[in-house]
């Protein structure tokens, strides 16, 4: 086992990821979500799953995939939580009021 | 008849011996310090429903805004140059999941200290944000 090959692939990576998007995505939706766990669950499972997809296509992944259509889409489901977040639907209102109440309790 | 001698014995770990004598109430106590140790864990009493419905959002999201980002192609690079492509995909997955897991801490470290209505903005903004980053990625790419 190559202890020196694994710590600079944990390293670099770490590193690069520090304040990346995706880290901010966890922290925001960490703090605001109900269930912490099912988004830390569902962000690293995405991210793993992601690198595992580029590291299988290899350099083909930009031929492959249309990234520029993913990003879109991407920018889509982001723009439609940060609505969620900042005008909550009556519905979600009254589900949180619920919640804290019963933290109250 | 197992069950009070169970909770008996959970009570006495947790008391002192001088109060064991009053059993009853240690245990009831007992009892309500573990119902709202559970709570503290799975957050708001949340159905399985919900949770998947989390994890299914947060998961395609990230997913797609991760496909093509620099730190898949910094591990794309290191595993092609590297004789044993997998143990970098396992050093870069590790890395992943502790990103992830520091910034979920952070969030709900967050949570403690700021008030709800607060964090829901800020952390709306920040989503608006990332948003707006993808767009732009969206038409610098070509």
């Amino acid at each position: 086992m190559d202890w020196h090959l694994l710590g600079l692939a944990f390293v670099t990576v770490f590193l690069s990821e520090l304040g990346d998007k995706s880290q901010l995505a966890a922290i925001a939706l960490g703090g605001s979500s109900k269930s912490v766990r099912a988004v830390f669950l569902g962000t690293a499972a995405a991210l793993v799953t992601a690198s595992f997809l580029g590291v299988m296509l290899g350099g083909a992944s930009a031929q492959l995939l249309p990234i520029r259509w993913i990003k879109a889409i991407a920018a889509i489901g982001f723009f439609a939580m940060a609505i969620r977040l900042l005008w909550p639907s009556r519905e979600q209102q009254l589900t949180q009021q619920d919640a804290t109440c019963n933290e109250l309790e | 008849m197992l069950e009070p001698s169970i909770s008996e014995l959970t009570a006495s770990e947790l008391t002192a011996p001088d109060e064991l004598a009053a059993s009853e109430p240690s245990g009831s106590l007992h009892e309500a310090a573990s119902s709202n140790q559970g709570h503290s864990i799975s957050g708001t009493s949340l159905g399985v429903k919900a949770e998947v419905q989390i994890f299914l959002s947060t998961f395609l999201t990230i997913f797609l805004a991760e496909i093509g980002d620099k730190t898949q192609l910094a591990i794309l690079l290191m595993s092609a140059e590297s004789q044993s492509p997998w143990l970098v995909f396992l050093g870069a997955g590790l890395a992943l999941i502790a990103t992830s897991l520091c910034g979920v801490l952070l969030g709900k470290w967050l949570s403690t200290r700021v008030s709800p209505k607060v964090l829901d903005k800020s952390a709306g903004l920040l989503l608006l944000m990332i948003s707006a980053l993808l767009t732009w990625e969206f038409f610098q790419a070509n």
